[in-house]
C-alpha cells in the first residue's frame, strides 16, 4: 500500500463541546449520532417487547388493556425497524466506515449528510414523544386498511406515525443519494470495483434499493394522509390490496436493506477472525447485487391471503424461492471462508457465529413461506412471528452487535472487556433461541399473532411462558452490553489495527483525526492492509 | 506514477476545491435524487392503474373529467420553457451570460404560467378529488407534479440572481446544468401526466 501526500483541506477548525456536535458535517461523528441514537431508540422498543412478553406469559394476563397492547406492538415493530435496524445499519456504521473503508475524507455531500441526520431525529422523536404522550397507532407496523382509516383509526396517533415515517423517508433517500455518489467517485486512487470492500458494496446495493423502493411507500403514505384528513378516495371500498403493495414493495426490499448492511459486516469480521481472504469475493459481491435485484421482484409473497390473482401469486413464489439461491451462496462463501482458516474466538467472530445459526434458521422458514400452501396454514400466526425475528433480530441485530465489537474499539480508542462480551453473547444467543424458536411450534398450533391474550387450554401456555423467560434473559444480555460500553472508558487502549484488519480504516489512529488520513493510500488489492503487513516485518 | 491525475481524484475530497471533478459529482447526485423522484411518480401512476382496472367504470358515472383544452395549452408552455432552459444551459457554455439571463428569465416565466392556469384548475379539483378515487388520483398527479414546478421555480429564481450577479461560466455552472436537468425532468413528468390522465383516461 503505497501513499501519496496530499495537503489535508483547510476545513473551518473542528469545534469542540455540543456544539461541536450539533454543527457537525463530519461523517464520523453525524455516524456516532445515528449509533447512539439508534441504541437509544432499541431500549425503547426493546422494552415493549419485554411489555408484550409479560401480558403473553401466562393465559388471561392483563399487564396492560388489549387497546395498549395493540399501541405496543405497533410501536415495538415500527421502531425496531424504522428507528433502530435502518437508521443504525445504514446512518451509523454506513456514515462512519463507508468513506474510511474507500480511503475518503468525508461523503460527497457533507452538509446533506446532517440534513438527513437531523430529520431522521426529527421524525424519531415525533414518534416517540407522540407515543409517550398518547398519541399512538394501533395499526400495526404494516398500517394496513382499513385499520389505519379514519374510521378505524380515528385519533391523531396514526397521522404521527404517518408523517414520521414519510420523514423518515426523506432523510433516509437523500442518505443514499449521499452514499452512492460518494462510492462512485470518492475512492482512494487503485480502488477498481474488485477491491472496493465487501461492507461497501452491500452499503452501496443498500443505498440503490432505498432509493428506489422508498418514494413508493412515501406515495402511498401521502395517500393515505390525504384520506384521513382530506377525504380523497383511494383506501376506501374494497381497495386493501392497493396499500398492500404500495407498501410492501418498500417494506419487502427494506427487509435486505436491513440484512445486506449486516452481511456486508460478517462478509469483513469472518476473514479477520480466520485469518484468511473472504471467499469467493467476486460470488459475493454479485449474489449482492443480485439479491438487490431480485429484491424487487418479490413483494407479493406478503399478500398469499389477499385474494391476488392465483397466477400472480405463482409467479412471486417463483421469485421468492429464487432470491434464497444467491442467499444459500453467501452462507456457503462464509462457511468456506470459516473452513480451515485459523479461527480466532474474539466477540466479533462469535456475534458473526451467531448471525449464521440464526439467520440460516430464518432463511429456512422463510423459504418454507415462500410456498403459496404453506404460507396460506401459517400466515399471521406466531411462526411468522418466528421467522422474522430470526432473521432481523438474528440477522441484523447480531451484525449490528458483531460490528460494535469489531469497530468499537476504532472508534472509541479502547477495547472491549472480552470476557463481558462474550457473557454477552452467550446470554443473547441462547436467550435469543429460547424467546424465539418455541414461537415456530406456537405458531403450528394455530397462536396467531398480534393477540392481546389468550384463553387456557390450547396448548400454548409453555410456549409462552418459556419465550417470556428468554425475553427476560436477552434483556439481561443487553444490559451487560451497556455495562461493557460504559466500562469502554477505563478499557486498554486500542491500537491503529488491533485486529489486523485487511481494510483501510485500520490504516489510520483510533479514533481517526478529523481529516480520516494523513496520507491518502492506495490501494493495489482488495485487501490493503494486508499487503502493507506483508511488506513491512512485524513489530 | 502519474502525480496529476491522483491529486486531481484526492481533491475532489474536499469542499471547497477541484470544481472540474465537482461538477461531475452534483451532476450524478443529482441524477440519483431524479431516479428516486421517478419512482414516486411511478408509484402514482401504478396506483391509477391498479385502481382503473379494478374499478367497474374510469371515470366513475356522474364524474366528468376535467377539460383537456387547459391542458393542451400547458403541455405547450412546458416544452417551450424547456427549450428556453436548454438554450440557457447552451448560452453559458459558451460564457454568454446574457443568453444564460433570458433563457432563465423566460423559462421561469412560462412557469409561473404553468402554474397559474394549474391553480385555476386546482378551483374546480377540490371537488373532484372527495368525489371519487379517480378525482382524487387525477388530483394528486396534477398536485405532486405541480409542487414540482414550484421547486423549479424557484430554482430558477436563485439562478437568474446568481447569474446576474455573475456567478457562472462556461467553467462553473453547475447550478444551471442541475437545473436544467430537473427542468427535463419535470417536463417529461408533465408529457406522462397528460398522457396517463387525458389522453388515456
Ligand atoms: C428484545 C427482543 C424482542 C422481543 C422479546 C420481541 C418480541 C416480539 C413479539 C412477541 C412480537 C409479536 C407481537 C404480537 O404479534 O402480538 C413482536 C413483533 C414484532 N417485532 Fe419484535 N421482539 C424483539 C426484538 C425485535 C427486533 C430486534 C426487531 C427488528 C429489528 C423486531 C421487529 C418486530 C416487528 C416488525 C414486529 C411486528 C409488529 C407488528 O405485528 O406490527 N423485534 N416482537
Ligand atoms: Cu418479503
Amino acid at each position: 500500500m503505497a501513499s501519496i501526500s496530499i495537503p489535508i483541506p483547510l476545513r473551518e477548525r473542528a469545534k469542540s463541546g455540543v456544539l461541536g456536535w450539533l454543527a457537525t458535517v463530519d461523517h464520523k461523528k453525524i455516524g456516532i449520532m445515528y449509533m447512539v441514537m439508534s441504541f437509544a431508540f432499541f431500549i425503547a422498543a426493546g422494552l415493549m417487547a419485554l411489555l408484550i412478553r409479560l401480558q403473553l406469559a401466562a393465559p388471561n394476563l392483563q399487564v396492560v388493556d388489549p387497546n395498549t397492547y395493540n399501541q405496543l406492538f405497533t410501536m415495538h415493530g415500527s421502531a425496531m425497524i424504522f428507528l433502530f435496524t435502518i437508521p443504525m445499519l445504514v446512518g451509523g456504521f454506513g456514515n462512519y466506515f463507508v468513506p474510511l473503508m474507500i480511503g475518503a475524507r468525508d461523503v460527497a455531500f457533507p452538509r446533506l449528510n446532517a440534513f438527513s441526520f437531523w430529520i431522521t431525529l426529527g421524525a424519531g422523536l415525533v414518534m416517540l414523544i407522540g407515543f409517550v404522550f398518547g398519541a399512538r397507532s394501533d395499526a400495526a407496523w404494516t398500517a394496513y386498511v382499513p385499520y389505519s382509516t379514519k374510521a378505524y383509526s380515528p385519533t391523531v396517533g396514526m397521522d404521527i406515525w404517518l408523517i414520521g415515517i414519510i420523514l423518515l423517508g426523506i432523510g433516509s433517500t437523500l442518505g443514499a443519494v449521499n452514499f452512492l455518489v460518494t462510492v462512485y467517485s470518492m475512492r482512494a486512487p487503485g480502488m477498481t470495483a474488485w477491491r472496493i470492500p465487501m461492507f461497501v458494496w452491500a452499503m452501496a446495493t443498500t443505498a440503490v434499493m432505498v432509493l428506489l423502493a422508498t418514494p413508493v411507500l412515501t406515495a402511498a403514505l401521502i395517500m393515505l394522509v390525504a384520506d384521513r384528513n382530506f377525504n380523497t378516495q383511494f383506501f376506501v371500498a374494497n381497495r386493501v390490496q392497493l396499500w398492500q403493495h404500495m407498501f410492501w414493495f418498500y417494506s419487502h426490499p427494506a427487509v435486505y436493506i436491513m440484512i445486506l448492511p449486516a452481511m456486508g459486516i460478517i462478509s469483513e469480521i469472518i476473514p479477520v477472525f480466520s485469518r484468511k481472504p473472504l471467499f469467493g469475493l467476486r460470488a459475493v459481491v454479485i449474489s449482492t447485487v443480485i439479491i438487490g435485484l431480485l429484491g424487487f421482484t418479490t413483494w407479493v409473497h406478503h399478500m398469499f391471503v389477499s385474494g391476488v390473482d392465483p397466477a400472480i401469486e405463482r409467479f412471486f413464489m417463483f421469485t421468492t424461492m429464487v432470491i434464497a439461491v444467491p442467499t444459500g451462496v453467501k452462507v456457503f462463501n462464509w462457511l468456506a471462508t470459516l473452513w480451515g482458516g485459523s479461527l480466532n474466538f474474539k466477540t466479533p467472530l462469535l456475534m458473526c457465529l451467531g448471525f449464521l445459526a440464526t439467520f440460516v434458521i430464518g432463511g429456512i422458514s422463510g423459504v418454507m413461506q415462500g410456498s403459496i400452501p404453506i404460507d396460506q396454514y401459517v400466515h399471521n400466526s406466531y411462526f411468522v412471528v418466528a421467522h422474522f425475528h430470526y432473521v432481523l433480530f438474528g440477522g441484523s441485530v447480531f451484525g449490528i452487535f458483531a460490528a460494535l465489537y469489531y469497530w468499537g474499539p476504532k472508534i472509541t480508542g479502547r477495547m472491549f472487556d472480552e470476557k463481558l462480551g462474550k457473557l454477552h453473547f452467550w446470554l443473547m444467543f441462547i436467550g435469543f433461541n429460547i424467546t424465539f424458536f418455541p414461537m415456530h411450534f406456537l405458531g403450528l398450533q394455530g397462536m396467531p399473532r398480534r393477540i392481546a391474550t389468550y384463553d387456557p387450554g390450547r396448548g400454548w401456555e409453555l410456549g409462552n411462558l418459556i419465550a417470556t423467560i428468554g425475553a427476560f434473559i436477552l434483556a439481561f444480555s443487553v444490559l451487560i452490553f451497556i455495562i461493557n460500553a460504559i466500562k469502554l472508558r477505563h478499557g486498554e487502549r486500542a491500537t491503529d489495527d488491533p485486529w489486523e484488519g485487511n481494510t483501510l480504516e485500520w490504516s489510520t489512529s483510533s479514533p481517526p483525526p478529523e481529516y480520516n488520513f494523513l496520507e491518502i493510500p492506495t490501494v493495489t488489492s482488495d485487501r490493503p492492509l494486508f499487503d502493507e503487513r506483508m511488506r513491512t516485518p512485524h513489530m | 506514477m502519474a502525480q496529476v491525475s491522483l491529486r486531481d481524484r484526492n481533491l475532489t475530497q474536499t469542499r471547497d476545491v477541484a470544481p472540474a471533478r465537482q461538477k461531475n459529482v452534483g451532476l450524478l447526485g443529482v441524477s440519483l435524487f431524479i431516479a428516486s423522484e421517478s419512482m414516486f411518480f411511478l408509484g402514482l401512476f401504478l396506483a391509477w392503474f391498479f385502481m382503473r382496472n379494478t374499478s367497474d367504470a374510469w371515470p366513475p358515472a356522474g364524474v366528468t373529467p376535467p377539460p383537456i383544452a387547459p391542458a393542451i395549452f400547458n403541455t405547450a408552455v412546458a416544452l417551450l420553457s424547456a427549450f428556453a432552459v436548454g438554450l440557457a444551459d447552451r448560452a453559458i457554455a459558451r460564457d454568454d451570460r446574457r443568453g444564460l439571463v433570458g433563457g432563465t428569465v423566460v423559462a421561469g416565466a412560462l412557469g409561473v404560467i404553468f402554474m397559474a392556469v394549474q391553480a385555476i384548475e386546482f378551483t374546480e379539483l377540490a371537488t373532484l378529488a372527495q368525489s371519487s378515487a379517480y378525482g382524487s388520483a387525477f388530483t394528486f398527479l396534477l398536485l405532486f407534479h405541480v409542487l414540482r414546478v414550484f421547486v423549479g421555480v424557484i430554482l430558477m429564481a436563485v439562478l437568474l440572481v446568481r447569474a446576474l450577479i455573475g456567478h457562472f461560466s462556461s467553467k462553473r455552472r453547475l447550478l444551471v446544468q442541475a437545473t436544467a436537468m430537473y427542468w427535463y425532468f419535470i417536463t417529461g413528468v408533465w408529457l406522462v401526466v397528460f398522457a396517463v390522465l387525458y389522453l388515456i383516461g
